[in-house]
């Protein structure tokens, strides 16, 4: 996963529901340098009886903001999406350094 | 180290049989079928007990009582962390799970100083509260094989495995009980309690626990269930201010650094087991908070029970007493009356 131009990473979920799984695999994917590199991470774990929904939100340095749904999104399809706009922002980068 | 002799077996086995010291027969003897080739010019120098040994042969169905069989490999390093799991299941009974997202080793190790510095805090040298600091550890697991370990811990019943017949060196039959976690018995009652399409119920502890074990896990296990260490071990890995503040910068330096910081910052505590029951964050919290341990509580619990005892008998008493009371003064009015009767009698007489 490209998370070069994440800046932000906001996340809530019951963990005892087995529908958080791709929100919580979304946070293992985060590299160990990526709070020292300037990502907010913002994970708020739900209590066990409540029936909200796992919500998941990645801000980009472009200022775009994702909205994914973890409940229905696997975590394949969730780190494709997010790849599908770094990969923009990458190409974007590379002709600026060129 | 004593160098290692290679042939100390078969010797020993040699002698246990008393071969008798003769001329080697050649192997061609031995092995009829195998005479073709090569058999004049090869001697075998263990041919001459072999001769015998021949002769001891196991029975068909003997099993070394080392090597019990298993449905699983039993010599991979897999099993042995299953078997592993699963002594650590049945034996702790306080154990909190943790995601972990990729810290690194230096932060792993800040963060298990830190926690050991907070723990060996709250307990007296040479008790109890020590050894319970010394033996916590906060250790990676591998998620997959835990949750196997959990399933064998909530579904396999050693005790119910009805015995084998197996066979002895000597040919004996005796009665043995295949039990054991990689057993075949245990990984038919694991099969059979969690195939078919039914989910699971939830009083069982497996399934209440199976959601949470996704990704990357550690646990912190600590070998007796004491508030006192689980509050310090809060304050540390998952420091809510209130109730388990952050250890002070002039106490712990060492907790304030960004190295440990940035590892606990990517600890994510989950839930947690305690005596067997599953417990949400702020369950585990609530538990941390009880004051002065489980003492207390059973203090508590004695009190309350004697306080309802003497309730109790007072009530019983009192209904007792009551009824004693009515009937007594029932008694001395019918002693008046018959007392003024007899007077009246005597009037009336006289």
């Amino acid at each position: 996963m490209i998370t070069r131009f994440i800046t932000d990473v906001t996340t809530r979920f019951n963990p005892f529901s087995p529908r958080a799984k791709s929100a919580r695999l979304f946070l293992s994917f985060l590299p160990p340098s990526a709070r020292a590199q300037g990502m907010n991470i913002n994970a708020q774990l739900l209590p066990r009886h409540s029936t909200e929904p796992s919500t998941l939100s990645v801000k980009f340095k472009d200022g775009k903001e994702m909205n994914l749904d973890p409940e229905t999104m696997g975590i394949k399809s969730i780190i494709e999406e997010v790849d599908r706009h770094s990969r923009m922002l990458q190409k974007e980068a590379d002709l600026a350094d060129a | 180290m004593p160098p290692r002799l290679r042939c100390a077996a078969p010797r020993g086995l040699g002698s246990a049989i008393k071969p008798p010291r003769v001329a080697s027969p050649s192997a061609v003897l031995l092995f009829p079928s195998t005479t073709a080739r090569g058999a004049a010019t090869r001697t075998y120098a263990t041919a001459a007990p072999l001769s015998r040994v021949s002769s001891f042969k196991l029975p068909a169905d003997y099993v070394p009582p080392t090597k019990p069989p298993t449905a699983r490999p039993s010599d991979t390093r897999k099993s042995q962390l299953l078997r592993s799991y699963t002594s650590l299941l049945r034996s702790t009974p306080l154990i909190l799970i943790f995601q972990h997202n990729n810290l690194t080793a230096v932060e792993w190790a800040a963060v298990r100083r830190e926690l050991r510095l907070a723990l060996n805090s709250v307990s007296t040298p040479g008790t109890d509260s020590a050894e319970i600091a010394e033996t916590t550890q906060l250790q990676v697991i591998r998620t997959r094989i835990f949750d196997v370990a959990l399933k064998i811990v909530e579904f396999h019943d050693p005790s119910k495995v009805a015995p084998t017949t197996a066979s002895t060196v000597n040919g004996e039959k005796i009665q043995v009980v295949y039990n054991h976690d990689l057993s075949k018995a245990a990984y038919d009652a694991v099969k059979a309690a969690t195939t078919g399409d039914a989910p699971l119920p939830d009083s069982t502890a497996y399934a209440q626990l199976s959601p949470l074990l996704v990704g990357p896990m550690a646990i912190l296990t600590l070998p007796a269930v004491s508030p006192a260490h689980l509050a310090a071990a809060l304050s540390v890995l998952c420091p809510s201010p209130p109730a388990f503040p952050p250890p002070s910068k002039k106490k712990s330096p060492g907790y304030h650094e960004p190295i440990a910081q940035s590892g606990l910052q990517k600890l994510m505590l989950v839930g947690g087991r305690i005596e067997g029951t599953v417990f949400d964050l702020e369950g585990v919290k609530w538990v941390g908070g009880i004051e002065g341990g489980l003492d207390t509580l059973r203090a508590q619990l004695v009190y309350m029970l004697q306080s309802a005892g003497l309730g109790l008998t007072s009530a019983l008493e009192g209904a007792s007493k009551s009824l004693w009371l009515t009937m007594e003064s029932r008694r001395s009015v019918l002693e008046e009356q018959q007392n003024s009767g007899k007077e009246n009698e005597k009037k009336e007489s006289s």
